[in-house]
């Protein structure tokens, strides 16, 4: 044995050993998924046709902090799975994870995230820094591609997390490259719409975004997703006979709050369907 | 060496005296139900003793810095990987006592070829409502005692009925606040840490010279660290850390 190869001693089952405080090496040996290391078996595109897509969501900069939202809707090809998906997941109780791409995936590298991040903060006695946390993420990412190339398993999420007292914005591409977006980011098949009313309003409309208030940042949500609700079928409306509303989330340096459904309903109603 | 059973319990009662005069000093932690959640206190010289141990749970341990350290990263692990592998609400600290703390307490402390683990632990797990409240103590021999409203985790079993005694005469009556209740624990602390005559106290511990008393709270603020939590039963993803209030302590 030669000493390079006495450094790289397996663990159990022939994995590395596990680096301290980085939970997805302990859950190695329990893990099926590609996620945390394991390489899909699946090959050609016959999984497609079953695999949920279809979202969008957005997360921009409002006076107090950030502000992050998502449509509930889940697709399968022309498929409608389900229209109650919560897609911002709260991430160590200080940070949001807005999903776009497979859910099955997306929601199992939230739950790592999440698991890691907590099992870090309380094994380590400390937070991990903010890069850290985008470490973690992209690793994940990473892991993933081959579920992704195969046209399965692709996820391209938004991480909302603080930097001291600030909140931060970064956007994902599918093999884990992040990018910080400064005023606003978008993702899922309904963002290209998103995306162009955010910049113009960003640029000429009468506030920048980071000085909206609250309400101002709530309802512009809101109308947000309407609108890509009406051009891309693979995002979900408000119906009227069974209405489940958007998700938002608000972000700031000291809070984490979920805006609650009845607050919603009423800017829904009286301000996005102009119910009189 | 061993080859005798009179000379293995001959060796455990040898292991025993040796851990308990081990743990004789340190420091006992009070662990009490309110309103908010489950309250947590101590002081410590060196390294701390409250410990976040998974969503609704907190860990405490007197004893070996080094042991402690040990079984802290083992229930993490377990309780991490659990939780991730089926729901958060699935670890539970009954079953980590149960099936991952007490049976290697219980190995290490009967295995007399082994360095003996020099820890009494108490798992605290907070409910929905207090009547769910929930502490458990892990002695070194595996033992395990199970409480609800308050939990005084000490070095011996004297010591733990002398200072809950206590600790229940400070505390309201009643499932309280955690505001109204810190003082009481932060009273008994400073009556388990002092002797009555330390304190300014006659025979029937009334007060007699208070500033005695006042110079006792002083001191130990200066001279250990506070360690208070809450493991919130509405915020549960994260315990709250406490700071100390030098009224409590007089």
């Amino acid at each position: 044995m030669n000493s390079s190869e006495r450094h790289s001693l397996p663990g159990a089952g022939g994995f590395p050993p596990p680096r301290p405080g980085y939970l997805p090496d302990l859950l190695r040996p329990y893990s099926s998924s590609g996620l945390t290391g394991g390489s899909s078996r699946l090959s050609g595109g016959e999984g497609l046709r079953g695999a949920a897509h279809g979202t969008t969501i957005l997360a921009f900069h409002y006076k107090e902090g950030v502000l992050v939202a998502g449509d509930r809707r889940a697709t399968a090809s022309n498929r409608i799975m389900s229209n109650r998906v919560d897609k911002i997941l709260e991430i160590d109780g200080s940070a949001l994870l807005a999903i776009s791409g497979s859910p099955a995936m997306a929601l199992e590298m939230g739950r790592i995230l999440d698991h890691s991040l907590k099992f870090y903060r309380r094994s380590q006695l400390s937070e991990i820094s903010l890069e850290g946390k985008l470490r973690i993420l992209a690793q994940l990412l990473k892991d993933n591609l081959s579920m992704a190339v195969e046209g399965i398993g692709a996820v391209a999420p938004l991480f909302v997390a603080r930097d001291g007292d600030a909140v931060r914005i970064y956007f994902y591409d599918i093999l884990g490259a992040h990018f910080e977006g400064v005023e606003f980011s978008v993702g899922g098949s309904g963002s290209p719409e998103v995306q162009g009313i955010l910049r113009y309003l960003d640029r000429w409309g009468e506030k920048r975004l980071g000085s909206l208030s609250r309400e101002e940042a709530l309802l512009l949500s809101l109308r947000l997703l309407e609108t890509a609700s009406y051009f891309d079928s693979a995002t979900g409306g408000v119906e009227g006979q069974d209405p489940v509303y958007p998700v938002v989330r608000l972000l700031t340096g000291s809070s984490l709050e979920t805006v609650a459904d009845q607050e919603i309903a009423l800017l829904y109603r009286s301000e996005v369907m102009r119910v009189r | 060496m061993f080859d005798e059973p009179y000379r293995w319990i001959d060796a455990i009662h040898q292991r025993r005296d040796y851990i308990s005069s081990q743990l004789e000093r340190a420091a006992p932690v009070l662990a009490v139900s309110v309103l908010e959640g489950i309250v947590l206190a101590t002081f410590h010289r060196q390294t701390p003793k409250l410990f976040e141990l998974y969503d609704r749970m907190a860990l405490a341990g007197i004893g070996h810095p080094a042991d402690l350290e040990s079984v802290r990263g083992q229930l993490l692990s377990l309780a991490h990987v659990e939780g991730f592998q089926r729901s958060p609400s699935d670890v539970t600290i009954e079953r980590l006592a149960l099936f991952g703390l007490a049976p290697k307490l219980k190995g290490a402390f009967e295995d007399i070829s082994v360095p003996p683990v020099i820890l009494n632990v108490l798992l605290a797990e907070v409910g929905q409502s207090p009547d769910q409240d929930l502490l458990l103590q892990v002695s070194f021999d595996g033992n395990i005692l199970r409480s609800t409203r308050q939990s005084v985790l000490a070095p011996d079993e004297e010591t733990r009925v002398k200072i809950a005694k206590l600790l229940e005469g400070r505390l309201p009556s009643d499932l309280s606040p955690l505001s109204s209740v810190l003082p009481g624990i932060g009273r008994a602390l400073l009556e388990a840490l002092h002797s009555p005559e330390e304190l300014g106290q006659d025979e029937s511990g009334h007060a007699v010279i208070p500033e005695k008393a006042e110079e006792c709270g002083r001191r130990l603020l200066s001279e250990r660290v506070w360690e208070g939590i809450l493991v919130d039963r509405h915020n549960t993803a994260r315990i709250r850390r406490i700071p100390a209030n030098p009224d409590w302590f007089r």
